[in-house]
Order: C-alpha cells, then structure tokens, then sequence
C-alpha cells in the first residue's frame, strides 16, 4: 500500500492581508470547503499544482494577529501549529502580508518562523506599492529573514508563477529549517521551561512548547498527565501567560521593525486620501446610518423583489416538470413519491438559490469594497447592548427576506457568542414566506378600513413585523446572560482602505454559498419533504382508499363535476392520512390555542415552509390545491364552529394563529441551515423549542384573553 | 506601568482631530491584543472621528485605520 500524504502548505496571514485573494488565484474552482476537526470553523482547502505537475494541497486558515488568539478562528491556527499529529499540521507555511503595511503585517510572521516549519513570505498588493511609490528590496528581506521571498499580486496575478515555483523547491529540501535561533530573547521563565519540557513533549521544537505552555488548558491534542504536569511546572516556574506574552510581542516588534526599514524605501509621500475623503462621508454621524439603511433597503429589495423572477421559474418549472411526469409516468406511489415528494423536496431547495446568490453577491461586493467593517463600526454600540455584533444588522436586516441566506451571511462575525445569538434570533423577523399566511389571516383580525391616511390592514401588518423584530432583540438580550463564554470582547477592527472590488472573489463566494447550501442542507430539507410526503400521502391501514371510495360515493350523490370531485377526495384523502390522524392527536394540545385539528394538519405540513399553510387549507377545504389566498380566504371565513354555529375563523383564533406563524419556528430549511452552520444539531433544536414554545404561549395568552 | 502625569491623556477624552504618542496601556489583556495589531508604545495615533450612537472611535494608527470601541480607547494613554 502506498502511504505517500500529498504535502500539505497553509496559507496564513493578517486579516485584510489579501490571502484570500492569493488562495482564489491558485485555487479557483478547485477549492471545497470541509470542516477543520471538532471546531465549528470552515475549512477552505484546494488542489494547487505545481511546475513539475506534483499537486499539493493547500488550505486557507482563518486571518490571525498573532499565535495568541483572541476567538475561535485564531485559535485554530495555533491549535493546529503546535501539534505535529494534527491531519492539518502543515508541511509548508505560506505567510501573506501586505507589502504597504509590512510593519504591521510581520509579528505573526515571526512567531510561525521560530516554530520550526518551512515559510515562504509573500509580499501581497505590490500593485499598490508600486502606486504609492513603494520600493522593497526583497533580496535582503530575504536575507535577513532567512526566507524565500516572492512578490505578488492577488489581484492581478502577477507573481504567481514565482510562488508556485517557491513552493516546489521549499517542499523538495528534506531539511528541516533550525528552530533555536529565535526572533527574540528568551526570558529566564521561557529558557526554563524550554529545558524542562524537553522529554514532556518531545516532538516539539522551543518556540512550540513555549507556546504549549501559554495554551495547555485550551489546546486539544494533549493527554491529561501531560496537561496535569504543565500546570504543575508553569506554577512552579512561575510562567504568566500575558506579561510574558507581552514582552515577548514587544521584542519581536523591536527585532523585525528596523529590518523593514531597511528593505523599504518610501520614494514620495504617500496618502490614503480617497479612503479618507470616502469616510467623511460614509462614517459621518448623521449620513454614515442614513447611507447604510439605503444600502440595506437596496439588498431587502433585491433579494424581496428582483429574486422573486427566478423563484416564479424555478417554482414554475418544476410545476410543469411534475405535471408531465404524472401524465407521462404509470399512476401509483412511485410517481406520487417522485413528483410530490422528490420533486417537491428538491423544488423547495432550489427555489432559495436566487436569493442566496443576490443577497452574497451584494454583500460580497461591500465586503470586498472595504464597506462592512464600516457598518460593524458604525453600529458596534447599539447591537452589543443585544449581546450582537455590529455585523449582525446586516443578518437581521436581510433575515426580512429569508433567514436562510441571512444565517449563511454570520460566517463574518469572529466572536462565536456573538454569531451564534445573531444565528438563533435571526428567524423571528418575519419573512418572505410570512406574508401570505398573514394575507389570509389578517382580515380576520381587523377590518379593510382607512384610518387617516392609513389603511388599518397595513397597520396590523406593520404591528406583526414589529412583534417579530421586538422578539429578535429579547431573545438575543435573554441569551446574552445565559450564554457563558469564555472568548473576550474586542472590536479593535482595522478598517481596509477602499479598494475596487475583483469579481472573481464575489463570484467564487457566491458559487461556495450556493453549493454549501444546496449539498449539505438540502440533503437535509430533502429528507424531511419526504418525510412530510409520506404523513400527507398515507394512512394507516386501508383508511386512505376508504376515504377515497367515500369521497366518490358523494361526489355521485351530489353529482358534483370532475374538477370538485378530486378536490373532494383530496380533502378526504388528507384527513384520513398520518397528518390527519397527527392533527387530531395534536388536537388537545392545540385546542387552548383556538386551533382545531384541520389547522393542526396544516401546522404539521407547513413545517416544510410557512407558505405551505395556504396550500394546505386550500386541500383540506377542497378548494382544489391551486386556491390562491382570497379564494382561501373567501373559504375560511364561511367555515362554521359545528358545536356553536358562529364563524370558526372569529378575531381570536385568527389573531392567535397570527402570533403562532410570527414567532413559531415553521421552516425546516432554516433549522437544516442553522445544522449546517453550527455544525450540530443541538442549537437547531433548541431554537426550535425556544421560537414554538414562545409562539404556543403568546397564543394561548392572546386566544384565552379573547375568547 | 507608569504613574499617570498630568500630560498623560487616555485616548477616549480626545477630542476629534487630537493625536499622540501611544505611552502605555492601562489593560494588559488589552495591550496584548492591541500590541498584535499594530499599536504600540511609540506608535503615532489620532483620532478621525467617533462613531454614531456614541461609544466608539475610529482612529489612525502610523498608517492603520482602526475602529476601537470605548473600553478599548479608555486603555491607550498618550503622551
């Protein structure tokens, strides 16, 4: 058996480095996006080939300031950099940094030197530099650091073919780089513990167990009598972590500064004034929130109306495709099973790609422009009273359209406490598919009247919106305390100059959104269409066909035509069937809610998205499965209460079946998202017991004060 | 860390259009991750402008842009 890994190369940086850019160059197409183990970090990883066509695998880590993190997603880099036995431990560091900010850019850079592994050091954006008049002499640089050193262009491409030979002949040297002639002077703690963690942790260079020692109590891949010994041998020493941590950051910025003076020579002065002159005005106290809104109600329109051409031809595709296969296949289960469930399951995953694409190539586009750190900035302050980010407006923004695209767009918010809030409330605003339950619903609950200007219907409308988005902000304030972390706050975010966006960036994030979403949740909404399919299709026993034949015995007493016939036994055929016989059993539990077991049924089936609901009613009152919302609405209101003759639809079960569908979590979609992105069913499950359970109990309030 | 001098100014009570040099900070937590971006001791700071809705501010560093929330600002004293 051949045992020959493919060698791994990681590409690190700063944040704002451009390593994403450089990572888009060398992998295009070919990168998929896996899971890093047992964190909840995306792992973004590529075939990349070399000049002798050998293929290497390289893999984008997260952005670090340094090999001390601050959230999760730093963590992993050190996490990963200490421990030779990781599956991602890299043969080859490719570390990028900005050439105009190379000052800033190389602490980190040191730090992955001093650990022993091969880098290459990758001078990004020398189009600019050259711009502003930036001369680097990379031959010493080179020298000095003892590196290979290779200029490059992420956006223009520009050096590739250099790095990619770089790669070749680091990985072809058997030597490995010496790891003792550190960047910094070592403090009498550090040279002990160095010495007496040798035979502790025998696999790792200085610089590693050092930093084992800063980290024992967070880092995996340590047995319980190594982490017992180095608690013991830290005290006794009498190792701090951040005085040492301090001291140490502060030696390396005192060795590697001058060095970069050295190699770089500013020819004219040089000004960021357009970044400046831009932010006078997007930041601006007064137009900074008033130019965001206008953006955002831009993207809610793009996503609530442009996105709505597609979504009619993917839903009506597949409505076509259905049909002709039910004339075209042999009638029985199988057919139903491909049209109504397959097809169904598949149509409704499809139906979210447009909006997925149109709210990430809009946000991609600000988010490569150098525009959202501005917004984090801007609104950093409101959304932490909620325990949220400054980036999460923009989830709870476009959550109006979808939550879906909504959830998949947190992935920017490092702090996890703060992603994972946004994540769980996000879903309470309501959304696109809300709005034809609450069209049916609403004219129940008050009047077509004007009041003033207003039209009281629109008013009621707005009330529902404001219901969703209040419950967003309590829930988020309700886990703010309730969620203990041990992650501490920053905001300290470096604001990008602007830059024009490069379209292959957006695209590429565009195409990895729209794949993540259609294989991994929709292999999950597939399932559960099935699922939803077979309770609406079959009964228990032969109940099902015994509906069917009573349902024609009637339709021929009451000579009804063709059309009202097969409405009727689908309607007979739904009540008779597992979601009928669920709806009864729900029944007591739902009956203080004003809700009989028809709703029952349409609750159950609407789990598959909330629109659903409208369908449903529509078969269950044998309207025929096309009833838009006024026929059903028409039907609704003449449906009698059979124990006491008065409207079964009055204002209390109507507003009480409102409250449910604001707040119930009703779109398996979203939770398959919310799985997808958290990478666990447990959150899921608790925003479902969270979003219901606060809908039961509003519409128990609302139903039992009216009633 | 140094007494406060009464030339010594944290970073937050500056007004728009201030500046300084970064002396020392007063959170080593902090300083820890303000040192790993790119503000230190010696590092030529002012500020551009605050944020709406109060708190935070956006402040140039050398040739850094940095939004600093107001804890973060409160820690940084210049000289």
């Amino acid at each position: 058996m051949q045992e020959s890994k493919r060698v791994q190369v990681a590409l690190i940086g700063n944040p704002n480095s451009g390593k994403t850019s450089i990572f888009n160059q060398l992998t295009g197409l070919q990168q998929k996006v896996g899971n890093f183990p047992g964190v909840t970090v995306d792992k973004k990883s590529g075939t990349l080939t070399l000049p002798n066509q050998s293929s290497v695998e390289l893999v984008d880590f997260p952005g670090a300031y340094s090999l001390y993190p601050t959230s999760k997603d730093e963590r992993l880099v050190v996490q990963t950099f200490v421990n030779p036995a990781d599956p991602n431990f890299p043969d080859l560091v490719c570390y990028v940094a900005d050439v105009t900010r190379l000052e800033k850019h190389l602490l980190l850079f040191t730090q992955v030197k001093d650990l022993g592994i091969p880098v290459i050091l990758i001078l990004n954006m020398t189009d600019v530099a050259t711009q502003e008049g930036l001369q680097i002499d990379t031959g010493r640089l080179s020298r000095k650091f003892s590196v290979p050193v290779i200029s490059v262009s992420g956006r223009t491409g520009e050096g590739l073919t250099a790095l990619k030979q770089a790669i070749l002949d680091v990985s072809e040297e058997s030597r490995r780089p010496l790891a003792d002639n550190l960047f910094y002077r070592l403090s009498q703690e550090e040279a002990r513990l160095v010495t007496e963690t040798q035979e502790l942790l025998p696999h790792l260079s200085p610089y590693q167990r050092i930093l084992v020692a800063h980290h024992w109590e967070t880092l995996s891949g340590l047995s319980d009598q190594q982490r017992e010994q180095l608690g013991e041998l830290t005290s006794q020493i009498g190792f701090q972590d951040l005085p040492l941590q301090v001291r140490e950051t502060m030696l390396r910025y005192d060795t590697f500064t001058p060095l970069v003076q050295q190699s770089i020579q500013q020819t004219r002065e040089r000004g960021n004034s357009l970044t400046e002159w831009l932010d006078t005005i997007l930041t601006n106290r007064l137009w900074g929130p008033i130019i965001f809104f206008g953006l955002m109600v831009l993207i809610f329109q793009a996503i609530f109306a442009w996105a709505s051409y597609p979504m009619d031809l993917i839903d009506g595709g597949f409505a076509n495709l259905s049909t002709w296969l039910q004339q075209t296949l042999p009638p029985g289960w199988l057919t139903d099973l491909i049209t109504d469930g397959l097809l169904a399951g598949l149509g409704g995953i499809l139906v979210f790609i447009p909006q997925i694409a149109i709210l990430f190539l809009l946000i991609s586009l600000l988010e490569e422009i150098g525009y959202m750190a501005r917004a984090a900035f801007m609104f950093d302050r409101v959304m932490q009273t909620f325990g949220l980010n400054g980036r999460s407006i923009v989830a709870l923004i476009s959550g109006g359209a979808c939550a879906i695209p909504a959830i998949m767009s947190t992935r920017t918010i490092s702090s996890w406490k703060e992603r994972l809030i946004t994540i769980m409330v996000t879903p309470f605003i309501s959304c696109s598919a809300r709005i034809p339950v609450y069209t049916v619903l609403i004219g129940f609950v008050v009047p077509n009247k004007s009041l003033g200007i207003f039209n009281v219907q629109g008013l009621a409308f707005m009330g529902l919106y404001v219901l969703g988005i209040l419950a967003a902000l309590v829930a988020a304030l309700a886990m703010k305390w309730i969620l203990r972390t041990n992650e501490f706050s920053f905001l300290m975010l470096e604001l990008p100059e602007y830059r024009m966006p490069v379209l292959r960036n957006i695209l590429l994030t565009v195409w990895e959104k729209v794949k993540t979403f259609t294989l991994e949740a929709g292999r999950i909404i597939l399932i559960i269409s099935i699922v939803l399919w077979v309770l609406a299709s079959f009964g228990p026993g032969n109940r099902m066909e015994a509906a069917r034949l009573t349902a024609l015995e009637t339709a021929k007493e009451e000579q009804l035509d063709p059309e009202a016939t097969s409405s009727l036994v689908a309607s007979r055929q739904i009540e008779a069937s597992f979601a009928g016989h669920l709806g009864r059993l729900i029944e007591p539990a739902i009956a203080p809610l004003g809700f009989d077991w028809k709703m029952g049924i349409a609750l159950i089936t609407s789990f598959a998205a909330r629109e659903v609901f409208v369908g449903t009613m529509a078969t269950i009152y044998s309207i025929g499965s096309d009833g838009d919302e006024l026929t059903v609405r028409e039907r609704l209101a003449q449906e009698r209460n059979p124990l006491t003759g008065k409207p079964r639809y009055d204002m209390a079960t109507a507003l009480s079946l409102l409250l449910f569908y604001v707040f119930a979590m009703q779109c398996m979609s979203t939770l398959a998202v919310v799985k997808r992105e958290t990478k666990s069913w447990k959150w899921p499950l608790i925003q479902f017991i969270m979003m219901t359970g606060l809908a039961y109990l509003a519409s128990l309030g609302v139903y039992q004060w009216l009633a | 860390m140094v007494a406060l001098r009464n030339s010594d100014k944290k970073l937050a009570h500056m007004h728009i259009g201030g500046q300084g040099e970064v002396s020392h900070f007063t959170n080593e937590r902090m300083a820890s991750k303000l040192i790993a971006i790119g503000v230190l001791p010696g590092t030529r700071i002012q500020v551009i402008r605050k944020a709406p809705f109060g708190g935070g501010c956006y402040v140039k560093a050398d040739n850094l842009l940095l939004a600093l929330r107001r804890d973060e600002a409160c820690c940084i004293i210049l000289r």
